[in-house]
């Protein structure tokens, strides 16, 4: 993207023109060091700021949430066939006994039917035939 | 020549406030950033002696309230506030010496430019200077803070207290004004 000022500085450049005297600057630092005035200094512990405060914190949760996404992913490529197929079998049996349940609890078997069931067995004891079994 | 030790801002500003290191630390940050904020006070204040005086007046003012910097923002915001702060008391000092306006612009600065000892600048330097003189003074701080140091936006805002927005529009004035100024100098 062309910059807003490029027309200056394709002509003009970034150097002013300004000069130093030779070493002005290693004699100004020794000068305005020598210069400075005692002064009274009230020690004070510097405050971290907030960033350098939370930043173990936010590094913590920033590995964990690395950790999740990790699992998440490993769970999605490798074992997600084999939990979903444990959870689908349990759901099946729980189903099937609940559907039983439910066929008791309708009244599909009658007190009549019962009661033949229990008079066949009665029957098949006196004849012996049970013990056949 | 020995060489320099490296410096660190975080060490350096815990320093600053024990008073048995302050004076060697505050020695470490004026030879860190005597350069730059005298580059920065030069462009504002163009001769060599004053921005000599002003940058001498800015470590002053940065070391007799060195209590009062508690390391809440950067040591180069601060020190460049101050720089700024003393440039613009200056140059407005130098206004009143010279029976101008408060108002009035910072052309006359350049004006001796010619003769100055320390400008080894062409014309056509002379006259950017000149355009650069003609603006309004917070057009003429942020074209010297982005233009020369190349310095970001969002550090500028802190240094000058004004949003990114107003920034960048009045780099784009300033940046319109000079080529208007240039244009009708050629």
């Amino acid at each position: 993207m062309k910059r807003e000022d490029s027309t200056i500085l394709n002509k003009y450049g970034k150097d002013p023109g300004f000069k130093v005297p030779e070493n002005y600057f290693d004699d100004f630092n020794k000068k305005m060091a020598a210069m400075l005035p005692d002064i009274e200094i009230t020690p004070v512990d510097i405050k971290p700021t907030m960033w350098q405060r939370i930043k173990p914190l936010a590094y913590l949760a920033a590995m964990f949430a690395g950790v999740w996404c990790m699992m998440t992913v490993f769970n999605h490529f490798n074992g997600v066939s084999n939990v979903n197929s444990v959870g689908a079998v349990a759901e099946k049996l729980h189903s099937d006994s609940r559907n039983l349940d439910e066929f008791i609890m309708s009244g599909s078997v009658s007190d009549y039917d019962i009661l033949n069931y229990e008079d066949s067995v009665a029957m098949s004891n006196e004849d012996g035939s049970i013990d056949e079994y | 020549m020995a060489a320099r030790e490296k410096y660190d801002e975080a060490q350096v500003v815990e320093q600053l406030h024990d008073p048995k290191q302050c004076r060697t630390a505050f020695g470490k940050v004026i030879e860190h950033y005597s350069s730059q904020l005298y580059w920065q006070i030069r462009r504002m204040v163009i001769d060599h002696d004053d921005a000599n005086d002003v940058l001498q007046n800015t470590f002053m003012k940065a070391w007799t309230n060195i209590d009062n910097f508690r390391g809440d923002a950067k040591l180069s915001t601060w020190l460049y506030k101050i720089a700024i702060n003393e440039s613009i008391t200056f140059v407005n000092k130098k206004k009143v010496m010279n029976q101008l306006s408060i108002d009035d612009d910072e052309s006359f600065l350049v004006n001796q430019l010619e003769s100055d000892e320390w400008f080894d600048g062409d014309q056509a330097q002379i006259n950017l200077q000149k355009a650069i003189a003609a603006l309004p003074e917070k057009q003429r701080l942020v074209f010297n803070l982005r233009y020369y140091d190349e310095m970001k936006y969002d550090e500028m805002s802190e240094i000058l207290g004004t949003s990114e927005g107003a920034l960048k529009a009045s780099y784009h004035h300033a940046v319109k004004k000079i080529e208007q100024f240039l244009g009708e100098t050629d």
